[in-house]
């Protein structure tokens, strides 16, 4: 009797398993997400600020070298007193500084200008030295030379290229499409023409004139971290909070021994001469 | 008693119970038919849901995906609307209207037309076939007809029938007018039928012809849409939704009659080859997903490969995840894990060393080498110069005896020729006397070549580690023993794995090296200058497979050695010799009379102690040596004083104050038998180069096919149990814990040290450890048919060859040579910067297709393609760093020649083309537009000027027309940035005018009339261009530069600038 009934309990509860399983729904992740909408583009609201500020530079600037243009005789001609413009300081203050907004504005976008960026090649130097964009804005590369340039920005993050622009040729229109800080563009013909291009997802930015005065308009208010980059000297943040309708005020200051290199191997901790220890010296192992 | 009795009737009294009638079976009947039904169900669902649980799969697919398709789908058709919209598509459809109203009238015409054709033919079709068929009946009649007399009655039947009259009635057109009647004989039926068919084809190739340009237009349209709508139009999507509503719930399978395949893995991956990138996040189901590398699809088509070749696991089991993914007891090959998928590329790529984007396999192949685990574990493949070596000797034997045999043969020939009967008998001998002598030389001619093989060979075998024979000459003695005890604590990353030794047994390893290793002299070098050095060092290319630094601050390849702390164990006379020229030997080694040869022996036969690749013989033997270090560091051709710089920057890559404690036991006799069995048990004649040990065997167990060892037969020691516990126990697992910690198995084991594992500690990270598992895992027996191999045996095979190499000798290290791969010297932080980046070597994209193959194979022999000023590039003499002398044998050199030719598709062997010779005012133009302003070329290109070439940034143009193609020539001119992008050279330097390229910059007047190509001009130019035309282009150019003298642009100052700044 007991056995039967075990094997009857035994069965039932299989069957009762059984159909508690086919009960069971599996589980699966329901409708898929769609792609994050994109942010709507930002509309002026009136309230916006503004960041302005200078540059400053202490300490003793290196000396304005003046560029050798002999390699190409039209050059020379056109400009014969070019001077190196990697560092301008005009009374203690900096030029060519990109300043922009490094963060903040992440939940904004904004629509990019039609208007054209333009880059001259005059003189065998480029016209402006350093420049900011919006990513897929056009930069349009004009030359004002006699001679032959080559564009050749050298990004990391945006596609390569080189074009060849022979004089009174039709300007070239092009765009970088990812944000990218600071672009270096060359010419392979003039090896010391250089300009940088900044690249960034938003319009706000700029560079220090000659006074070394900066101003950013247009700002929703907000939180900023704002970096300012300098080809020599590097980069430098500061953290604004930018109310509405307000002006913020910001300095940098850069000094004259904090050399940046980014083509630098950083090797060694120190460099230990080999002839100047005792004991391990090559000439003592020599000789063994 | 009395109580007896009433019991006793009691028991009589109560009536025994029927055991049928009094108990009820109905319960326990109704609880087992109970039972046999719910079995009956359970069965049933078994059947049709339980054991197919792909139903549920595919139905849950089909919802998921039509839901996804109607999702997109307006979408699509929003971006395709506006694509439509586009200034581009509505200038097309403003085309297309234009071209059809061009043809239009005349399209119309030909349409009635043809409507009129097709009306008469209706008519006449019919009655032309009965009437055909009637006179062939009567025809065929007349050819069987046996008489005259019926074949007369038969040929007058015929005539009366093609006389007819055939009633053709032809119906009016649209109903308007009258219907007409024909009465025809059956010739003009016949003639007016073909006439009609014939004006048919003519009207309808007309008309086609006249739409070409209007279906021309809508393919462009057509073509528009597709090129700029991602993703599928609407169309496509509709096609997919109706293909969704006629889904078959069914069992799908991949049947491979080929080897017998059948996979049904796509009864539950329903979304594999869906042409929609379908991921896990669009369809809530990982096993939904479309395969994610479509390109691997394309190559590797799954009506063709099916899906378990690749991947492992169960193709056939559909009853559930864990039997159709292989994970079950006893099937041998599961499915891999995600991290070893490219273990399944390994099977059929056995003989490829590097695959285009299987990078886990490509470190895994790099990792076996590099780590040295070709020093133990042999590996089909790996030692290529040893086995081919083995095989050419064996060649070279039997070839030997055949040779013999022959002259054997010859001299019986000739005897019996000699004393011939006849003189046809006689005639015959001597002719095949005669043909055995030219076999012979034939022979000959085959043995010289081999034993060629055999010296190149024998040259071409590398080994891993670095010579013992020269430590005395080499290495600070106190640090030898420490080493030994635990390499990675001197230097972590270090491919010499840590050995677990004994101290004791440490002093007997060291003891014998140290004893048995050569006592030359090293000539004292002064000392160099390391400021020098370290920028040398930097620049020359060394940093492409030597890395300085540990860990995070490591800078460079992981190739070579790193070189961090060298300066403590090295002695400076030896490393300057090193760095000067790594191949130069204190002895050579003659493995016939297995010695180092010495000066002494040289004497005896009154030789020069002289020995290198041209002077190879051993002096005593007559065999071939080894002469130089076995190993692949070339020679970077520098300057004694260069090397001494280096060499004193190395020095101070050290620890300041280290010292190492003195090792007196090293110079004991008695501890060297010892070592020599302790250098025999652990096999350290696999890596390097030991006294005595020379023709050492692998001591390791072969791995060629360890995938798939039985599982049984892999020793998991006592941690079997432990395995199965946590899941490792599988081919997998072994691997990995044995790489991780290489004596796990001996864990718990009570063993005598000589019978403990011998595998040392290689020190792996675990991406290293996952790249080699997924190698050893996909190392299996061959399951698949040799069809599935991938063994080509046209160019293909040069490229699988090549790649042995290039690996080799780590060319990848400075040279792009994969589009998309970076050379390990592009990755340096001196080289991000814009000026440095020229610096850079060149990328040997296209290479095959841009020099010449007798030239290539000339610069690899020599790249300085000079023999008398060596310490330069032959091609790019602006480079700070340099390309080395490998030393490589014709062997390699032909191997990579036609590797590069077969990257680029170059038909061998090659035939210059002819080239249009230039003309004297072709010459006069070309000069012009060469010296013009506006033309670039000179202010780049070197023009043997040395000011000039100080900061050129391309090659001279002297050495172009032995160097280059002339077709790739013109092709970079066009467009170099397609070829190698980022490269100096710009493109847009021409322009396409008509059919030709036209210089892009203002023209010299003289150009006006020529109608000539200006790139095939230029090209022409420049292969006929001769020392004396460009010296005459430079003082040309000099005019226009107004006389000035060249000096250092401020770029170069910049470099400079740089140089010693850090």
């Amino acid at each position: 009797m007991k056995t039967w009934r075990r094997s009857a309990l035994a069965v039932i509860l299989v069957l009762a398993a059984l159909s508690l399983q086919c009960g069971k729904k599996e589980e699966v992740s329901e409708a898929p997400k769609e792609e994050a909408a994109p942010t709507t583009t930002y509309q002026p609201t009136g309230d916006e600020g503004a960041i302005a500020g200078v540059v400053n530079f202490t300490g003793q600037p290196p000396q304005r070298r003046r560029i050798q243009m002999d390699a190409d005789p039209v050059c020379a001609q056109k400009n014969p007193n070019a001077l190196s413009e990697e560092v301008i300081v005009n009374n203690g203050k900096l030029q060519n500084v990109f300043v922009y907004v490094k963060s903040g504005l992440e939940k904004y976008s904004f629509a990019v200008p039609a208007e054209e960026v333009v880059l001259d090649q005059n003189g065998c130097m480029y016209r402006p030295h350093v420049l900011g964009v919006m990513a897929n804005q056009n930069v349009k590369i004009i030359t004002s030379d006699p001679t032959n340039h080559n564009i050749h920005p050298t990004p990391k993050n945006n596609p390569e290229w080189n074009v060849n622009q022979p004089p009174g040729s039709d300007p070239i229109i092009r765009s970088f499409p990812r944000p990218e800080v600071m672009i270096p563009v060359k010419c392979n013909q003039h090896p010391w023409m250089r300009a940088y291009i900044g690249v960034l997802r938003h319009p706000f930015h700029a560079v220090s004139k000659e006074d070394g005065s900066f101003e950013i308009k247009g700002l929703p208010p907000g939180e900023y971290e704002i970096e300012a980059w300098h080809e020599r000297y590097g980069a430098q943040v500061a953290k604004v909070t930018v109310g509405p309708k307000e002006t913020k005020q910001i300095e940098f200051t850069y000094a004259a021994g904090q050399a940046y290199r980014p083509g630098s191997l950083r090797l060694m901790p120190a460099l230990v001469l080999p002839c100047c220890e005792k004991g391990m010296g090559h000439a003592s192992l020599s000789k063994r | 008693m009395e109580r007896e009795v009433v019991e006793l009737e009691n028991q009589a009294g109560v009536e025994e119970p029927d055991p049928i009638t009094s108990r009820s079976m109905s319960g326990p009947l109704l609880i087992a038919s109970l039972a046999l039904i719910g079995t009956l169900i359970w069965a049933l669902y078994d059947e049709v849901y339980g054991r197919r649980p792909w139903k549920a799969m595919q139905r849950e697919f089909v919802e998921r995906y039509t839901a996804y398709l109607k999702r997109i789908k307006p979408r699509q058709a929003a971006t395709e609307a506006a694509l439509k919209q586009s200034p581009e598509y509505k200038k097309l459809e403003q085309d297309l209207m234009a071209a059809r109203q061009a043809v239009a009238p005349r399209v119309r015409e030909i349409d009635r037309e043809l409507a009129e054709i097709e009306r008469q033919l209706e008519a006449i079709r019919p009655v032309f076939q009965d009437a055909r068929a009637k006179i062939g009946a009567l025809t065929y009649e007349w050819e069987v007809a046996t008489s005259e007399r019926a074949k007369a009655r038969k040929m007058r039947q015929i005539e009366e029938a093609k006389r007819g009259p055939f009633r053709v009635r032809l119906i009016a057109a649209n109903g308007e007018g009258t219907n007409q009647e024909w009465r025809l004989t059956f010739d003009e039926l016949q003639r007016r039928f073909l006439g009609l068919q014939e004006r048919k084809a003519q009207l309808v190739s007309e008309r086609a012809r006249l739409l070409e340009p209007v279906a021309e237009i809508e393919k462009k349209m057509n073509q528009y849409l597709q090129d700029h709508l991602v993703g599928l139009d609407q169309k496509q999507i509709d096609g997919l939704l109706r293909k969704m509503e006629t889904f078959k719930i069914e069992l799908k399978q991949i049947h491979v009659a080929d080897g017998d395949l059948v996979d049904r893995c796509i009864s539950c991956h329903v979304g594999i080859l869906e042409p929609l990138p379908l991921t896990e996040q669009i369809m809530g189901r990982k096993a939904f997903v479309s395969h994610p590398n479509p390109r691997l699809l394309r190559i590797h088509n799954p009506e063709r490969f099916g899906c378990s070749p690749c991947h492992g696991g169960n193709g056939r089991a559909t009853t559930s995840v864990v039997k159709a993914h292989g994970l079950n007891k006893h099937w041998l090959w599961p499915l891999y894990q995600p991290e070893n998928y490219e273990a399944g590329c390994v099977q059929c790529h056995f003989r490829d060393r590097v695959l285009e984007g299987a990078e886990v396999f490509n470190l895994g192949r790099d990792l076996y080498e590099l780590k040295g685990c070709v020093g133990c574990h042999r590996y089909e493949g790996y030692d290529r110069e040893t086995d081919a070596l083995a095989e050419v000797r064996k060649t070279i034997r039997q070839l030997n005896v055949e040779r013999a045999e022959n002259e054997r043969e010859i001299r019986r020939t000739l005897r019996a020729a000699d004393q011939a009967t006849d003189d046809r008998e006689a005639r015959r001998l001597y002719a095949l006397a005669e043909s055995l002598r030219v076999k012979n030389s034939q022979i000959a001619d085959r043995l010289e070549q081999l034993e060629l093989q055999a010296k190149y060979l024998m040259q071409d075998q590398k080994k891993v580690g670095p010579n013992l024979k020269e430590i005395r000459m080499k290495l600070r003695k106190e640090w030898i023993p420490v080493w030994i005890e635990n390499p990675h604590a001197f230097r972590p990353t270090t491919k010499m794995p840590r050995f677990r030794l004994t101290k004791e047994e440490v002093q007997a390893i060291s003891a014998y090296l140290w004893q048995t290793a050569l006592r030359d002299p090293v000539p004292a070098q002064p000392p160099g200058d390391p400021i020098r050095g370290r920028e040398l060092f930097e620049t020359r290319g060394c940093l492409a497979c030597h890395a300085i630094g540990e860990g995070a601050q490591a800078i460079g390849g992981t190739f070579a050695a790193n070189l961090s702390r060298v300066g403590e164990k090295v002695n400076y006379d030896y490393l300057v010799r090193w760095i000067h020229n790594p191949r130069e030997r204190a002895r050579p080694y003659c493995p016939n009379e297995r010695r180092d040869i010495g000066p002494e022996d040289y004497a005896k036969k009154g030789l020069p102690f002289r020995f290198d690749l041209n002077h190879s013989k051993c002096p005593s033997c007559g065999s071939e040596m080894q002469v130089q270090q076995m190993t692949v560091m070339p020679s970077l051709r520098l300057s004694w004083q260069e090397a001494r710089d280096i060499a004193s920057f190395l020095m101070t890559q050290r620890r300041s104050g280290v010292s190492y404690p003195p090792a007196p036991f090293m110079d004991d006799p008695k501890l060297k038998a010892r070592g020599a069995q302790l250098i025999r048990r652990y096999g350290c004649a696999g890596c390097h180069e030991i006294s005595g040990f020379e023709e050492e065997p692998k001591i390791g167990t072969e791995l060629t096919r360890e995938g798939s060892k039985p599982l049984e037969q892999l020793d998991f020691g006592l941690l079997a149990r432990e395995a199965k516990r946590q899941g490792w126990y599988n081919h997998k697992g072994f691997i990995e814990h044995k790489l991780r910690q290489p004596d796990i198995y001996d864990r718990g084991k009570l063993k005598a040290p000589e019978d403990r594992l011998r595998m040392p500690n290689p020190n792996l990270t675990e991406e290293e450890i996952r790249a080699l598992t997924t190698f050893l895992l996909g190392s299996v027996n061959a399951t698949l048919p040799p069809s599935y191999y991938y063994t080509p045996a046209d160019q293909r095979k040069d490229i699988q060859e090549g790649w042995w190499i290039i690996k080799k000798y780590n060319c990848m290290g400075c040279h792009t040579i994969l589009p998309g791969q970076r050379s390990v010297l592009s990755t340096l932080p001196r080289y991000q910067d814009p000026d440095w980046k020229d610096q850079l070597p060149p990328s040997l994209i296209g290479e095959g297709a841009r020099v010449r193959p007798d030239w290539l194979a000339r610069f690899l022999e020599n790249p300085a393609l000079s023999e008398t000023n060596l310490e330069r590039n032959g091609v790019r003499e602006y480079l700070k760093v340099r390309m080395p002398t490998f030393f490589f044998s014709p062997n390699e050199i032909r191997i990579l020649v036609r590797f590069f030719e077969a990257l680029s598709a170059q038909a061998q062997p090659y035939i210059e083309p002819k080239l249009e010779p230039i003309t004297e005012t072709e010459r006069a133009l070309a000069r012009q537009l060469f010296t013009s302003p506006a033309a670039p070329c000179l202010r780049c290109h070197m023009t043997g000027d040395p000011a000039h070439d100080q900061r050129a940034t391309a090659p001279n143009f002297l050495i172009a027309r032995e160097r280059l193609k002339p077709g790739w020539t013109a092709r970079w001119m066009i467009d170099p940035q397609a070829i190698s992008p980022g490269t100096a050279m710009p493109s847009g330097l021409f322009r396409r005018e008509g059919d030709r390229w036209v210089f892009a910059g203002p023209l010299p007047e003289a150009f006006r009339t020529y109608p000539g190509d200006h790139v095939d001009l230029l090209v022409r130019y420049m292969f006929q261009l001769t020392a004396e035309e460009q010296r005459r282009l430079l003082a040309a150019t000099r005019l226009t530069a107004r006389a000035r003298p060249p000096s250092v642009s401020m770029a170069s100052d910049r470099s400079r600038g740089r140089k010693g700044g850090t």
